[in-house]
């Protein structure tokens, strides 16, 4: 607040100067991340403390340390960062596959395909539940890895937003090889994923936040307490230690982190590619 | 659609590569989205119990539904949370994009704070809101209370439970789509702006005149999104999972939560489907809709 | 540990495309739902009983949780198949997807515990073992009058149930001294109990704590304010609903107020209403109406809370009376392996032998702090000296023997009068009203229903 604003090359700034702007940003900033700074507090608080409004007069590491020890939720995390992992590595392949296909190769049917990938856009795994639980159930893959990965690798969002991206891009690269006689697998693999290197590092990184958040899919899918994934884990928390309300808050933060973390580091390639996509 | 695939030498292994390309992610999307969106349908006029039963009953779910009042109570519910979450999310992000468009020092960390509820789950977001907003001994009745809001049950009155959600939502999406209209503005060309300061626009006309109008692809993004997203999208169910359960009183229980309630909690599988299956008619209308409106999403 | 990975390779697409092709999505989703037209799901330890239960290991209380893994280890000490136990939190149990998921997964646990509450739909469906063939008669007789009757169908047994555990006031001696009041303030009527909770209301602490989230739960501990006044959903001969009743709408009405007027929270803490430890002992409240097994709950995890316990108060004119729960194991008749899994529910529970009564004797008096459902454990409690804490021995001697056992109304029922309570409680709907359609509802639905027979 107490900087003096820098003249702006913005657009929009006009002759007003700065005036309240960063005052009120840094303030609604601050009101935005407080609820979570209080909760990441709290955390760390004695049992006895948590509802407290005063500073703590002790930290504690005692419940990180609890919920890391007396329950199974360094598998929790495990689960969550191999089905997160694997269907955005699978997701990335298949999607830039699809989109460079509808984007840039001719073949019958493709009017089609786009199609059901239109028509695919709207329909949210909420809405699907039942029917998805039962196809599921039907190819075997209930309470399994599988069953967590497969039916979340599906997802027309990447494949539209990606064919958006190779419409965008400039073909000479292609042409040449295509011309040097390469086959099109060769080229997607060698010409078309590096050149795909940004959107992909931005999809990236929004696969891995959605599925390492999402919540409805795992806690429908799987029983076994061994495939429970961390945000299933939580909700589960919330009943068994009802009582020790520091444990479940002590768990959330455990399970934010991993985001909160990639997210820092993809930060720049996802505005990046927010403002440079056709997501507009 | 695009004139470059024109540039590309045709070979009879193109179409080949193009089937080849589509195949797994088109397969994937016909057996895991397009499948059971329509499967929805048929297994709507069974009676499927969740233990074993399979009977068909014809449109009996569906006469069922006509009648259930708890139904038509969470379609309702829906459309208020829609109501109200949609435009208000819309104005409180586009006021967070104004807020930070301009470089001042500080205003990346700015972007990133108010990004930041977007990146923790729902259920995170969920557990802590439940904590703040506990009756009485929460952080927020607790720094209400001089005022005389102590008493007052954020997540447990039926007036207040559903607002509150839509304010929690508001919180966890605003920075997301903060973020697309930051993209929008980025845009729009400063002489437009020049040449309305040279006419003397203050910066309301300025937003009016230029801004707005420029606007208008993303924002229509923007709300399509945020529409479907709050009507059907896991916001709508997650968040409501772990805080109210859709109480009290059923006053949160969306459209989403109740059908899932049906099947898993009382095994009313085939009654749930029919349910989905009425959202999927209505989700082929909008997307329709749309799609005729924006000349097959060549909006975007 | 003992679940691998399923071969996540094997799901590769390609597998997909041709069976779905095969059998079209249709049939094949509702075939899969059928009766287990594929086994591919089943838990890969076919030669193991799954046991799910809320206890443990891992439960809340460590004492329950020895208890139960103590009883699996006695059993696979010398039996074949071996148990092995699957903890899912009460919260998760009652009100979650988990069972219910499980059982449409056909994947469902050997062995269950089942609430009275949830009795009629197990068994309409079908999945109830009958464990008749494996009790014998002096057991069946063992059982004291009213215990099995929740749990019978036709004279056969479907469930044994572990405990019976009848509803009281539990009130913090603290938050009476604070408020100037004293044990001869405790309410013994509804006036009372409002009048006495609004004394013990302040800016942190509720007066009283009951139920507010909707399930079986919350149903089970209002029924006994229904009662008292002489109301019931159904007449006698169960073919019409007297639901509207003078005594049914006090009732609602009784709850609607504590609520409306601030003096109990739309949600309790912790796991809810039947949570003593979050709601009375941390200060939450200063009254709770829960069950027997808050003694229990509160002596391992609260032991130095002072609390009193009193019958729930009862409206004018009214009878003193409870609702008495408990958990009864099930065996699981489209399990892997019923009668191995029946066979050990009678095990457990429904043996003649000094163990098997010393088992329940422990888990009822000790462990849990319940009330016996069998007289041998009953009178093996009386003869070690069991009943000794003072609270303990209210409900023996006053409480319990005014206990009415939980209905097991069908889901509709019990679905009718939730919605009716939910409404009335906390979103202000007219109690007279309300209890009007629910008659209504309830009509509608005797007239075509030909389950079990109700009560």
């Amino acid at each position: 607040m107490s900087r003096s604003p820098v003249p702006s090359r913005s657009p929009a700034s006009g002759k007003a100067g700065f005036g309240w702007v960063p005052a009120v940003g840094y303030l609604v900033g601050l009101l935005t991340v407080l609820p979570m700074l209080w909760l990441t507090l709290a955390a760390f608080r004695p049992g006895s403390d948590v509802f407290s409004m005063s500073w703590p007069a002790t930290l504690t590491l005692d419940n990180f340390a609890y919920v890391l020890t007396e329950v199974p939720f360094l598998r929790y995390l495990a689960n969550s960062a191999l089905v997160s992992i694997a269907v955005t590595v699978i997701a990335l392949l298949l999607h830039t596959m699809a989109g460079y296909a509808l984007a840039r190769l001719r073949f019958r049917g493709r009017g089609i395909a786009f199609g059901l990938v239109i028509a695919t856009l709207l329909v949210s795994l909420p809405v699907i539940l039942v029917p998805l639980f039962m196809v599921t159930l039907t190819l075997g893959m209930v309470d399994s890895y599988a069953g967590l990965i497969v039916p979340s690798v599906f997802n027309a969002f990447g494949i539209f937003l990606l064919r958006q991206f190779y419409l965008n891009l400039p073909s000479e690269l292609e042409d040449a090889a295509l011309l040097d006689g390469c086959g099109y697998l060769r080229l997607y693999w060698h010409v078309v994923l590096p050149l795909s290197r940004p959107v992909l590092a931005a999809l990236a990184v929004l696969f891995f936040l959605a599925n390492w958040n999402s919540f409805v899919w795992p806690l429908t899918v799987t029983q076994s307490e061994n495939l429970r994934v961390v945000q299933v884990g939580i909700a589960s928390l919330q009943g068994q230690y009802a009582q020790e309300y520091q444990y479940v808050l002590a768990a959330s933060v455990l399970a934010a982190i991993p985001t909160v973390i990639v997210f820092m580091l993809g930060q720049r390639r996802l505005v990046e590619t927010l403002k440079t996509s056709g997501l507009r | 659609m695009s004139g470059l695939t024109m540039l590309v030498p045709r070979r009879p292994s193109q179409a080949r590569a193009g089937y080849g390309f589509f195949a797994l992610d088109g397969i994937g999307l016909v057996v895991f989205v397009a499948g059971p969106a329509l499967l929805a349908i048929a297994i709507g006029l069974f009676d499927v119990d969740g233990f074993g039963k399979v009977e068909f009953v014809g449109l009996d779910n569906y006469r069922l539904m006509a009648r259930d009042q708890l139904l038509w109570k969470s379609f309702g519910i829906t459309a208020t949370y829609v109501a109200l979450f949609v435009p208000l999310a819309f104005v409180v992000s586009l006021c967070l994009a104004l807020l930070t468009r301009r470089d001042y020092p500080g205003v990346g960390l700015v972007r990133t704070a108010l990004f930041l509820p977007n990146v923790i789950s729902l259920v995170v977001v969920g557990v802590l809101w439940k904590f703040l907003l506990t009756d009485k001994t929460g952080a927020v009745s607790s720094i209400l209370a001089p005022f005389g809001l102590g008493d007052v049950s954020w997540l447990s009155d039926t007036a207040l439970a559903l607002p509150t959600l839509v304010l929690i939502s508001v919180w966890f999406l605003m920075g997301y789509q903060m973020l697309i209209f930051l993209a929008g503005l980025q845009d729009i060309p400063q002489d437009l702006y020049d040449a309305a300061t040279v006419d003397g626009a203050n910066y309301w006309q300025r937003f009016w005149s230029v801004t707005w109008p420029a606007l208008r692809p993303t924002s229509f993004f923007v709300l399509v999104t945020s529409l479907v997203n709050a009507a059907t999208g896991v916001l709508a169910f997650d968040l409501i999972y772990v805080t109210t359960q859709g109480g009290p009183a059923n006053a949160t229980s969306t459209v989403i939560y109740y059908a899932y309630q049906q099947a898993f909690l009382y095994g009313r599988f085939g009654y749930a489907a029919a349910i989905s299956a009425m959202i999927v008619a209505a989700l082929i209308v909008v997307t329709g809709a749309l799609f005729a409106a924006t000349r097959g999403g060549a909006i975007r | 540990m003992s679940e691998p990975p399923r071969n996540p390779r094997g799901a590769a697409p390609p597998l997909l495309t041709r069976r779905a092709a095969l059998g079209g999505l249709t049939a094949l989703g509702l075939g899969s739902l059928g009766t287990g037209a594929l086994t591919s799901c089943a838990p890969s330890n076919a030669d193991e009983l799954a046991f799910w239960n809320f206890i443990g290991p891992g439960g809340t209380s460590q004492e329950q949780s020895d208890w139960i893994q103590r009883l699996a280890a006695a059993w696979n000490a010398d039996h074949r198949p071996k148990v092995r136990l699957r903890y899912v939190p009460n919260a998760d149990y009652l009100n979650g997807p988990t069972l219910q998921t499980a059982f449409s997964a056909n994947h469902g646990p050997d062995v269950f515990m089942l609430s009275p509450g949830d009795f009629l739909r197990y068994h309409n469906a079908g999945v109830l073992a009958d464990l008749t063939p494996y009790l014998n008669a002096t057991v069946r007789a063992d059982y004291l009058p009213g215990a099995l009757d929740s749990r019978t169908f036709e004279g056969r047994v479907y469930g044994l149930p572990m405990e019976s555990e009848p509803l009281a006031l539990f009130y913090s001696t603290e938050a009476f001294e604070r408020a100037g009041l004293s044990a001869a303030d405790v309410p013994r009527t509804w006036d009372q109990l409002l009048d006495v909770a609004d004394k013990l209301t302040t800016a942190r602490r509720f007066g009283l704590v009951v139920e507010t989230n909707p399930g079986y739960y919350q149903n089970f501990t209002w029924y006994p304010f229904m009662w008292m006044g002489g109301g019931s959903p159904l007449a006698a001969d169960q073919r019409r609903s007297t639901f509207d009743s003078k005594a049914t709408v006090a009732a609602l009405r009784l709850w609607q107020e504590a609520i409306n007027r601030g003096l109990a929270p739309g949600r309790p803490q912790g796991s809810g209403g039947n949570d003593s430890i979050s709601n009375l002992a941390a200060g939450y409240c200063a009254m709770q109406q829960v069950g027997i097994w808050a003694i229990g709950e509160i002596a391992e995890l609260a032991p130095d809370f002072r609390y009193g316990v009193a019958p729930l108060p009862v409206p004018e004119g009214g009878e003193e009376l409870t609702c008495a729960g408990g958990w009864a194991l099930c065996a699981n008749a489209k399990g892997r392996d019923p009668d191995a899994a029946a066979r050990f529910v009678a095990w457990a529970l429904g043996g003649s032998d000094a163990a098997c009564i010393e088992r329940s004797r422990q888990w009822n008096t000790k462990v849990k702090m319940t009330i016996p459902v069998r007289d041998s454990v009953r009178r093996a409690a009386q003869r070690q000296g069991d009943f000794e804490n003072p609270a303990y021995r209210l409900f023996v001697d006053r409480i319990a023997p005014k206990a009415v056992g939980e209905p097991r109304y069908p889901v509709e029922i019990y679905r009718t009068i939730s919605d009716t309570l939910q409404a009335c409680q906390l979103d202000n709907a007219d109690p007279a009203a309300s209890a009007a359609q629910a008659t209504e509802a309830i009509d509608t639905f005797l007239s075509t229903y030909d389950g079990a027979p109700i009560q």
